[in-house]
């Protein structure tokens, strides 16, 4: 089955092999995190904490678990990533969706199931064909073609791309007149890390990406101003396979 | 493509790789400026002063410059060494003075995979990454979009067809 809604600003796109249950319930999830954690929504928990409406010690345990989260990952990459803004302000825009589509994740179960949000990808299973789920990257110089492919195997679940040419609302460069890096996509075993880690390289550049590489678990390709690819051995190994998976997928 | 494409990825690791297996101990000391490989496992030189930073901590083991302190130009074959991931030979590039590339020529292999003792992002060419088609795919990762970026994204196309398998 496929599906397609908007939440959070964005378009969430299901494919699933299960009833319309399944749909319902990562439906309610997004919804329910909307409802919470988005600022453009004056009626928001996160949006009456931004202005002081409520302080973030009286916040609901499930903001205040995203926080602490958020708070987690600032440490894990040297504050590459944070969770507030220059002017200090809490924003958890970096790390809401991929907490939501985590949380649907698990709403949908083991099955077989792709959900994307916004260019961010989840799996689990396999697709229709009994292949694994191919996830195509944008070339963000014409972002009518893809660069590339790659396959989600190997543990592989999740894909997240961060880029500093489209809605890099929530990612602060850190001193450097623009970013290396216009594109940078982490494949990891779960959305959230990929997904933070993704705007930690983007936000500290060459820098992050080294040091990050080398303490997690993740495949990573990133796409400078001039074109120019840079690739970890598994994403290689990945985006060099792909066409072959694809292919056997037909 | 693809077995090149892999060699080429393991040519950042080797220096870690013979730097952990090779000189051994000589690690912490190659990475001062001052040291001089000392405890270098290799035979044919050893000598070589450290002068880079990451790449200067395998100088010690594949240099093959004499004792002299300025090393001479040209690449320089180290031997093959047995390392716990499998045989592996490394050639140093010296070009003045300096250590500037270190290539694998040997590289490990274990069940037909290059192991992976690094996970360095190093340059990949474009044509290194196989060309994909959207109809070949499941689905678009791209930076994210906004409700009206979506219309014209590839995902949006995609969705349009209905089925992504």
């Amino acid at each position: 089955m496929h599906a397609t809604f908007e939440t959070m600003g964005t378009v969430v796109s299901l494919e699933w092999s299960g009833d319309e249950q399944a749909l319902a319930a990562a439906r309610a999830v997004f919804e329910r995190a909307d409802r919470r954690f988005s600022l453009y929504r004056p009626d928001s928990e996160l949006r009456r904490v931004a202005d002081g409406a409520v302080e973030l010690l009286d916040a609901s345990s499930e903001l205040r678990e995203v926080y602490a989260t958020a708070l987690g990952w600032r440490g894990e990459t040297g504050g590459a990533f944070t969770p507030h803004r220059p002017d200090g302000a809490v924003d958890l825009n970096g790390i809401v969706k991929a907490w939501a589509m985590a949380e649907a994740g698990r709403a949908l179960g083991d099955g077989d199931w792709c959900l994307n949000v916004g260019g961010d990808v989840l799996v689990s299973g396999q697709a229709a064909s009994g292949a694994p789920w191919v996830v195509g990257i944008v070339d963000p110089a014409d972002r009518a073609s893809l660069l590339t492919a790659a396959p989600l195997v190997g543990g592989r679940r999740a894909a997240a791309t961060s880029g500093s040419a489209e809605r890099g609302d929530h990612i602060w460069t850190r001193g450097r007149e623009g970013a290396e890096f216009v594109q940078v996509t982490v494949l990891a075993d779960d959305i959230v890390t990929a997904d933070v880690l993704a705007t930690a390289i983007v936000s500290g550049g060459a820098a992050s990406l080294d040091d990050l590489t080398a303490r997690f678990d993740i495949d990573v390709l990133t796409v400078d101003a001039e074109g120019a690819l840079r690739a970890t051995p598994g994403m290689r190994e990945l985006v060099s396979d792909s066409v072959e998976h694809a292919t056997s997928a037909r | 493509m693809r077995r090149r494409a892999a060699v080429a990825s393991i040519i950042a690791s080797a220096g870690v790789i013979l730097a952990g297996v090779q000189v051994g101990a000589a690690v912490t000391a190659a990475r001062t400026p001052t040291a001089t490989g000392t405890g270098s496992g290799s035979s044919n030189g050893g000598s070589t002063s450290g002068t880079g930073t990451s790449s200067g901590t395998s100088s010690g083991s594949t240099g093959s410059t004499g004792s002299t302190g300025a090393a001479k130009d040209g690449t320089f074959n180290g031997t093959t060494v047995q390392t716990p991931f499998g045989p592996m030979q490394v050639a140093a590039v010296i070009s003045g003075g300096k250590l500037t590339d270190v290539k694998v020529l040997q590289r490990t292999n274990q069940g037909g995979r290059s192991i992976q003792i690094s996970n360095q992002a190093d340059p990949m060419l474009r044509n290194e990454v196989l060309q994909a088609q959207s109809a070949n795919v499941s689905t678009i990762g791209g930076a994210t979009y906004t409700s009206e970026g979506y219309l014209q994204s590839l995902q949006a196309a995609l969705d349009q067809a209905g089925f992504a398998g």
